[in-house]
C-alpha cells in the first residue's frame, strides 16, 4: 500500500514545486499582539537554541505574539509532570512519538484541525508514513491526528573518510551485497571495516537497536517492520531473529569490527567514530545517524575529511530505498489561538528554511528550498529524505518504554556479549508479554 | 556572644592535652599510613578531573588523563601543499610547507606514504612519492617536495609519527565562563540557595528546641513522624506540590513557578533532616543549664535565644553546609519549580545545557564541575571552623 502511495508521492514532487508556494499562501497567520506562548522542546545546546529561537523570532515578527522557547534534556519526564500538574506549555516538540501517543491517550494533547492530514500527504515526502506517526488514539480510543514532524534526522547513514577510501582504492557501495563485499575486501587488505560502539551510560545498547531496525527494513517489507514495532508479530519471530543475526554478522565478527567483538559493548558511541580518523585507521566505516559529526575531531571538514553514504539496501530484495530516522513531533499541549497559529506557522516553508540554513536540521517538507541547507552534506541528506520510498521511525522509540528503552537495549548488549539471537529475542518477547 | 567565649577555652584545653599525649607506636603509624592512603585514593578522581579539565577535547577522546603528563608518540595525517603552492627553482618544481602546522611543539620522528605505516622512514630521509617527485621531511615537520615536472596532483596526504609533549589549555574554562547565561545562572543559583538555606534553619531551630526541651503531649509521636518523613522520596511529591502551586497561582494570580515556590519546596524537603539533626544535638545539651535558667525565671524563648542557639551554633553550621551543598547541586527541584527558560536556569541546569542535546561538548563538563565547586568550597571553608569546633566540643563532653 505504501509503495503505490509513495510512488505517487514521488511523482507528485514535480507538480508540488508549483503547489507548495500556493499552500504557503493559504496559511494566514492571525495578529496575536500581546499574546504569549511557551514552546517546549528537547534542544538544549547553544547552536540548537539559537536556531529554534530564530524560528520563533520569525513567528513573533509575523504575528506580534510573544513566544518563548524553553528547552530541557529531560523533556520526557518534565512534560508529564507539567501536564499532570496543569501547567503544560502551549506547544511541545516530542522527541518520541510513543510519549506523544501516551499523552494523547490521557487527553493532554489537542488534535490538529480538519484537513491537516491532507496537508501532510501533500507536502511531506513519504507523507503517509508521517501521518501515521502523528495519529494516535485519544482518551476515547478514537484515532486523531495530533501533530506533524519538524526537525528530523536520518539514521541510515554510513560515515567514512574519502581519502582513506581513495588511497585504498575502495568504491562507495551501492548495494548491501557490495557493502558486504567491501567489508571482506578491507579485511583481506589487512584493515578493519567497522567501528561500532554501543556505550551510552544508562542508554547503552541503543546504537545496536538502530542497526537492527535498519537491517529489518532492508530484509523485509515495511509492513513487517510495523508489525514488529507494534508487537503484532512476536519479538522472537524468525524474521526479527534474522535481522539481529544480520547485525551480528557485522558486530560479532572479530575481524570486521575495531577492537574485536568484545569491544563493541564497552566502546562509547561518542568515542567510536574517532577510529575513522586515526593513523593507521582503526576502521573504515561507521554507521550512525546524521548528528554524529558533532563528535568528529575538531577541524574535521565534512565532505572533505569525512563523508557519508546511504546504508544501502539489498539489490536482490527489491524493497526500494527505505530510510530510518528520528525526529521531533510538534503537538499542542495547551490549546490557545496562539498555539494553533504556531502550528500553522510550522507548516510554512520559511519555518523550515530558517533552521535548514543553520545546522543539524533536515526536513521532509517538499516546499522548503533545498538551496537553503547550510552545506552540501546536509543537502545530500535532505535529498535522501526526499527520495525515500519508505520512511520509518526509529522502532525502539515506538515500542513501549520498557522494551524500546529497556529490554531491547540490554538485549543488544547481551547479544554482542555472546548471547545467541534467539535467546535475546526470546527474552525481549518475554519482557514484552509481561507488560 | 558571652557563651561563645566561654565555650572556647573548654575546647582549647583538651586539644592541647591530646597533642601532648601523642606517642608514636607502630599501631598508630600504621593507622596514619592507612589514613594517608585512603585520602590519596579518595583524591585521585578529583585530581583526574582537574587534569582533564585543562586538556583539550581531541586529547580527551583518545587518551586518559594519566597519560597527559608524559610525552606520547602518536601518528597523524597531514595534507601536503597543492600545485598552487609550487615554485620553480632552476629546472625543478618545489613545494615547501610544514606538516605539523606552524605553531606546533611536536617533534616528528618518522613519516610514511602509506596510512598503514606512518613511521616507515626516519625524519630527515628522502622518499619517492607515489604521485611523483621526491619528498624530504625534517624533524620540525618542514618538508621540501621536489619534482622535475610540474605538480598536478589533487589532494595528497603524508602520514607521520611525532612526539606529542604534554599540552594544557584553559579553553574549557574560558568556554564555560564566557558561555551566554552563566553569569545569570550564578545569580539565579544564589537567589535560590541562600534563602533556601536560611529559612529551613530558622524554622528547624525553633522546632528542634520545642521537640527537645518543651513538654507537651504527642511530642515523641511528632519526632517519630519527622523521622518517618526522612524516608519519603522527594520525587513523589513533585506533581502534587506543583499542582498545589498551580491552584494557588490561578486563584490568587501570579506564576506557579517562582522563587518563593522553590524556596518553600527546598525548605519543606530539607526540614525533616534539619529538625532531626538539631533536635538530637539540642537534646544533648546539659540539662543543668536549662534548669538553672528556668529557676532564674527565664522563659522558653529567652533560653532558646540566649543559650540554646549560641550553644547549637556548630550543629546549625553543619546543617547549613549540608543544605547549601544540596540546594546548590540540585537540578531536579530547580527545573520543576523554577522552569527551564534561559533566564530561569540555575547553574547546574545551565551547565547541563552547555553539554548539548547529546552530550556533544562533554569536555567542558570537567571545567564546569570545578567552576561550580568554587562556591560550595568557599562556604565550606568559611563555616568549617565551626564545623570542627562542633565536633571537638561534642567529644570533650563525652570524655
Amino acid at each position: 500500500m505504501h509503495k503505490t502511495l509513495l510512488a505517487g508521492a514521488s511523482a507528485l514532487v514535480l507538480s508540488l514545486a508549483l503547489a507548495a508556494p500556493a499552500s504557503a499562501q493559504a496559511v494566514e497567520l492571525p495578529d496575536l499582539s500581546g499574546q504569549s506562548l511557551t514552546v517546549f522542546g528537547p534542544w538544549v545546546g547553544g547552536a540548537e537554541i539559537a536556531a529554534i529561537s530564530a524560528v520563533i523570532a520569525e513567528f513573533n515578527e509575523q504575528t506580534g505574539a510573544n513566544a518563548e522557547y524553553v528547552g530541557s534534556d529531560s523533556l520526557e519526564q518534565q512534560i508529564v509532570i507539567d501536564a499532570q500538574a496543569g501547567s503544560a506549555p502551549e506547544v511541545t516538540f516530542f522527541p518520541q512519538p510513543g510519549l506523544a501517543a501516551n499523552m494523547a491517550s490521557q487527553g493532554f494533547l489537542t488534535p490538529l484541525p480538519e484537513g491537516s492530514d491532507q496537508w501532510i500527504l501533500d507536502n511531506y515526502a513519504a507523507g503517509q508514513s508521517w501521518v501515521d506517526l502523528g495519529t494516535y488514539a485519544d482518551a476515547n480510543g478514537e484515532d486523531q491526528l495530533y501533530g506533524f514532524f519538524y526537525n528530523v534526522n536520518l539514521k541510515s547513514l554510513v560515515w567514512y573518510v574519502p581519502d582513506n577510501f581513495e588511497d585504498a582504492g575502495y568504491e562507495v557501495p551501492e548495494t548491501m551485497e557490495d557493502l558486504i563485499a567491501l567489508s571482506e575486501q578491507i579485511v583481506e587488505d589487512g584493515g578493519t571495516p567497522w567501528c561500532i560502539g554501543l556505550g551510552s551510560e544508562a542508554a547503552t545498547g541503543w546504537p545496536a537497536t538502530d542497526w537492527v531496525e535498519d537491517l529489518m527494513l532492508r530484509l523485509h517489507a515495511p509492513e513487517v517492520y510495523d508489525q514488529w514495532v507494534s508487537n503484532e508479530i512476536p519479538f522472537n519471530d524468525p524474521r526479527v531473529v534474522e535481522a539481529i543475526e544480520a547485525f551480528g554478522m557485522f558486530a560479532k565478527n572479530d575481524a570486521w569490527v575495531a577492537g574485536g567483538a568484545q569491544a563493541v559493548g564497552t566502546t562509547d558511541f561518542r568515542d567510536s567514530p574517532a577510529g575513522l580518523f586515526q593513523v593507521p585507521p582503526q576502521c573504515y566505516m561507521h554507521r550512525q545517524a546524521s548528528f554524529i559529526p558533532a563528535f568528529f575531531p575538531d577541524g574535521t571538514e565534512l565532505g572533505v575529511d569525512a563523508d557519508f553514504f546511504y546504508f544501502p539496501s539489498y539489490a536482490e530484495k527489491d524493497l526500494g530505498n527505505p530510510v530510518m530516522g528520528g525526529g521531533t513531533l510538534a503537538a499542542i499541549t495547551n490549546d490557545s489561538p496562539a498555539a494553533q497559529a504556531f502550528m500553522d506557522y510550522l507548516k510554512l516553508p520559511v519555518a523550515h528554511e530558517i533552521w535548514m540554513s543553520r545546522s543539524g536540521f533536515l526536513t521532509p517538507h517538499q516546499g522548503a528550498d533545498l538551496a537553503a541547507y547550510a552545506d552540501d552534506t546536509l543537502r545530500a541528506q535532505g535529498e535522501i529524505m526526499l527520495n525515500a520510498t519508505t520512511f520509518r521511525f526509529d522502532g525502539s522509540d515506538l515500542m513501549p518504554g520498557a522494551i524500546g528503552a529497556g529490554a531491547f537495549w540490554t538485549g543488544m548488549v547481551d547479544f554482542v556479549g555472546g548471547a545467541s539471537a534467539e535467546d535475546v529475542a526470546n527474552n525481549i518477547e518475554t519482557a514484552w508479554s509481561n507488560l | 556572644m558571652a557563651t561563645i567565649t566561654q565555650s572556647s577555652p573548654v575546647t582549647a584545653e583538651p586539644k592541647a592535652g591530646i597533642l601532648s599525649n601523642i606517642k608514636v607506636t607502630p599501631g598508630k603509624a600504621m593507622a596514619h599510613l592507612a589514613l594517608l592512603l585512603l585520602v590519596l585514593i579518595w583524591t585521585v578522581p578529583t585530581f583526574g578531573l582537574l587534569i582533564s579539565s585543562v586538556r583539550d577535547r581531541d586529547q580527551l577522546a583518545v587518551s586518559g588523563w594519566w597519560t597527559s603528563l608524559t610525552t606520547v608518540q602518536r601518528s597523524f595525517a597531514g595534507v601536503l601543499g597543492t600545485p598552487a603552492d609550487q615554485v620553480q627553482e632552476d629546472d625543478q618544481f618545489v613545494i615547501r610547507g610544514n606538516v605539523l602546522g606552524d605553531d606546533s611543539n611536536q617533534v616528528l620522528v618518522g613519516f610514511g606514504t602509506s596510512i598503514n605505516n606512518p613511521a616507515e622512514f626516519p625524519a630527515g630521509s628522502s622518499v619517492e612519492m607515489r604521485t611523483g617527485g621526491t619528498i624530504t621531511v625534517s624533524e620540525d615537520g618542514s618538508y621540501v617536495w621536489t619534482s622535475p615536472t610540474a605538480f598536478a596532483h589533487n589532494r595528497v596526504r603524508l602520514f607521520y609519527t611525532s612526539q606529542v609533549p604534554p599540552r594544557f589549555t584553559l579553553d574549557n574554562y574560558v568556554e564555560v565562563i564566557t558561555a551566554a547565561g552563566i553569569g545569570r545562572a550564578f545569580v539565579n543559583s544564589f537567589t535560590v540557595t541562600v534563602p533556601a538555606t536560611i529559612i529551613p534553619i530558622l524554622i528547624a531551630a525553633f522546632a528542634a528546641y520545642a521537640l527537645a526541651w518543651m513538654r507537651f503531649p504527642g511530642r515523641t509521636l511528632l519526632v517519630a513522624l519527622m523521622v518517618g518523613l526522612l524516608v519519603v522520596p522527594l520525587q513523589m511529591s513533585l506533581i502534587p506540590l506543583l499542582r498545589l502551586y498551580n491552584g494557588i497561582a490561578t486563584t490568587f494570580g501570579g506564576s506557579a513557578k517562582s522563587y518563593l515556590g522553590i524556596w518553600l519546596a527546598h525548605t519543606a524537603f530539607g526540614l525533616p533532616l534539619a529538625i532531626y539533626l538539631l533536635r538530637n544535638y539540642m537534646a544533648g545539651l546539659p540539662r543543668e543549664i536549662m534548669e538553672s535558667a528556668r529557676m532564674d525565671g527565664a522563659s522558653h524563648f529567652q533560653i532558646f535565644v540566649t543559650m540554646v542557639l549560641p550553644l547549637s551554633f556548630p550543629a546549625l553550621a553543619s546543617f547549613a553546609i549540608f543544605q547549601f551543598l544540596w540546594v546548590w547541586n540540585d537540578l531536579l527541584v530547580a527545573i520543576v519549580f523554577l522552569g527551564q527558560s534561559q533566564n530561569e536556569l540555575v547553574l547546574t541546569g545551565q551547565l547541563r545545557a552547555l553539554l548539548g542535546s547529546r552530550g556533544d561538548n562533554w569536555e567542558i563538563l570537567t571545567a564546569g564541575a570545578f567552576i561550580s565547586i568554587v562556591v560550595p568550597l568557599v562556604v565550606f571553608f568559611s563555616l568549617q571552623r565551626y564545623f570542627v569546633r562542633g565536633l571537638l566540643a561534642g567529644s570533650v563532653k563525652g570524655g
